[in-house]
């Protein structure tokens, strides 16, 4: 079965919450927000179009270190990969217990400078042919150098909101294809995909494809 | 004249034109009305003669339509329009009656078209009463709401809320500007064309010559704030900054814009910034007309670093097109300005004019850090402010309308 590249875009909107001035807003907001706006600010941060934080990979987090310059509560919340995680319930459990945490430790609520609000976002995943097909996994050694950014996040991030096993869509592909691809498989898996930027993460499969298909990588 | 898709295929690159089309494909033949209050002036208008051009080139069946008023209509639609800036206006029974009566006298042309229309967005909130004016409409309307309209004046803003409640959806540039309202709130960050005279390629005699026009010295290095002669934008703290270097560094300074002329406070602020740069030979001031697109453009090329040291600022444009132009921007840490200018990576953001000498010195000692940070701006805007971001995004935009904001949509 060929595999389609597909390509992706976020429609993004306001989640319809007002926005958090203080420590204490957040954890209310936390509590009401839509699961989608979880998913947006732990996982779309990636395609949006801003600059990757080189410190930390959610908006909670880099929230708290830049706008209310709390960098524990920053490292708390950065720790956190929400593909560990079995729901976005679960999620949302683990921000509040954090949160709530740093409201019995710190003397004084910490507040945002004026302006600089957290603003509850939540996105659509607009998805694009790009006319790109895989028909063998050796396909992989020369069209994943060539997949855009948000093809390698639509496929191998994304994914495992959509797809009921968490998997990302290239190894439930290879499921379809004879046993000497499982090292390939296993290879992906392998891949940390939430704590790095996609350029680093493209890179990342690019060597572990090359590494478990070696015939193809010096074609 | 109108390009098309294929004129900005070679710019934005193949994938990105097919996604248009993709995006295009289940609206073709749908009416789309723009609407706004001027043709010709303003970044609304800007954006507009590309925009529906371009629409209608992918097979919507695009319109743009204006509202026209008298003198006393555009005074109330500037009232709001500052109002919503977070001026201090007053807004009278009379004022209200005149603008509601001057869209209504608008609606009877416009109703047929309106009304039977698959898609309408009202741009700002001239056109915003069509609404109610319309009552039997047919698709869904969009208010698109160019203002930063993150501090508005109450009393203003209540009554512009009456007006846009109604739609189906509204569109706001930055998270910052929108206001809570009953429909989705949609972000759909401004763009520019590539293609357009203040940002196409051009040669080095253009640059050079229109450089020899306005005396600016071609052998040293320029810093530039392109900007309207407007205490916001800081110009004398951009003086103070360029004083404060004492001639540690060699370059000169520009500052150029235009509209002083007809802007009282504008020709106040000119003055004052002449008399701050104190005759000092190396403070070019350039009051421009309004159309001097190409001569902005070549300033920017030939400038090595460019200012943007708001004190307030919407989104930006004058960042992001210097920006794709490949330079490094030190910019006030403001509004848009912090979408785009990013420390160390595509330029600095400063909050005092000690803060922009010491970043000017920092980059004028260190070309490879211009260069890098001038590359890195090129591709940021390359990958998310050019005009085919925006187009796209109305058309997904419309797209989510039409079929429902489910998590997925399939544009194919």
């Amino acid at each position: 079965m060929p595999f389609e590249v597909k390509d992706c875009t976020l429609i993004t909107r306001m989640a319809g919450i007002s926005t958090a001035m203080n420590l204490r807003e957040l954890q209310e907001r936390v509590i009401i927000c839509p699961e989608e706006c979880l998913f947006h600010h732990f996982s779309e941060t990636v395609i949006r179009p801003t600059f990757d934080d080189p410190e930390f990979h959610n908006d909670f987090a880099v929230w708290a270190r830049r706008q209310l310059r709390d960098r524990v509560l920053a490292e708390r919340l950065g720790i956190i990969n929400p593909y560990k995680l079995n729901s976005l319930e679960e999620l949302r459990l683990l921000v509040l217990d954090i949160i709530e945490e740093r409201l019995s430790e710190v003397h004084h609520i910490p507040w945002a400078p004026p302006g600089h609000d957290f603003q509850f976002m939540q996105a659509v995943t607009v998805v694009f042919d790009t006319g790109m097909v895989l028909k063998t996994p050796e396909d992989l050694c020369e069209l994943l150098p060539r997949m855009s950014h948000s093809s390698i996040y639509y496929h191998f991030v994304e994914a495992r909101r959509r797809c009921d096993d968490k998997r990302d869509d290239f190894s439930n592909w290879l499921d379809g294809f004879d046993e000497d691809v499982r090292p390939l498989t296993e290879a992906l898996g392998n891949v940390e995909f939430y704590f790095v930027a996609l350029w680093e993460l493209q890179k990342r499969l690019i060597r572990a494809v090359e590494k478990a298909l070696p015939e193809c990588a010096h074609e | 004249m109108s390009r098309t898709l294929l004129d900005y295929e070679p710019v934005v690159g193949p994938d990105a034109i097919s996604q248009l089309r993709q995006a295009a494909r289940d609206l073709k033949g749908a009416t789309v009305v723009h609407v706004n209050s001027t043709r010709e002036g303003g970044g609304v208008a800007e954006i507009l003669a590309w925009l529906n051009p371009l629409m209608v080139d992918l097979g919507l069946d695009a319109r743009w339509e204006v509202v026209e008023g008298h003198p006393e209509f555009f005074g109330v639609t500037k009232a709001f329009h500052n109002g919503l800036q977070g001026g201090e206006v007053m807004l009278t029974d009379r004022q209200v009656e005149v603008y509601e009566q001057t869209v209504k006298d608008n609606a009877e042309r416009l109703r047929p078209l309106l009304e039977s229309a698959d898609f309408v967005v009202i741009h700002d909130p001239q056109p915003a009463h069509l609404l109610a004016a319309c009552p039997n409409r047919k698709g869904k309307w969009i208010w698109r709401c160019h203002i930063d309209a993150s501090h508005p004046n109450r009393k203003v803003w209540n009554y512009i809320r009456s007006q846009v409640q109604g739609y189906d959806a509204s569109i706001f540039s930055m998270p910052q500007f929108a206001q809570r309202l009953h429909h989705p709130q949609f972000i759909i960050a401004p763009s520019i064309d590539p293609l357009s005279e203040k940002n196409v390629d051009l040669t080095d005699d253009e640059i050079k010559a229109t450089l020899e026009k306005y005396g600016i010295d071609s052998n040293r290095p320029v810093l530039t704030q392109i900007s309207r002669f407007d205490r916001f934008k800081d110009p004398i703290g951009v003086i103070r900054a360029f004083m404060l270097l004492n001639g540690t560094v060699d370059a000169q300074l520009v500052l150029a814009g235009g509209g002083a002329t007809d802007d009282p406070e504008g020709a106040v602020v000119l003055e004052e910034v002449k008399a701050a740069a104190n005759g000092n030979p190396d403070v070019n001031i350039l009051l421009l007309p309004p159309d001097a697109h190409r001569i902005i453009n070549a300033i920017q090329r030939a400038s090595a670093i460019i200012m943007q040291k708001s004190l307030q600022e919407g989104f930006g444009l004058t960042v992001t097109e210097a920006m794709w132009k490949g330079k490094p921007v030190i910019g006030g840490n403001v509004g848009g300005i912090r979408l785009q200018v990013h420390n160390h990576y595509t330029g600095f953001l400063v909050d005092t004019p000690e803060g922009a000498a010491l970043r000017i010195r920092e980059l004028m000692n260190r070309p490879e850090k211009m260069a890098f940070m001038g590359r890195t701006a090129r591709k940021f805007v390359t990958e998310n402010f050019l005009l085919n971001r925006h187009l796209r995004e109305y058309l997904t935009l419309m797209l989510g309308l039409r079929r429902g904001l489910a998590n997925h949509l399939m544009a194919d």
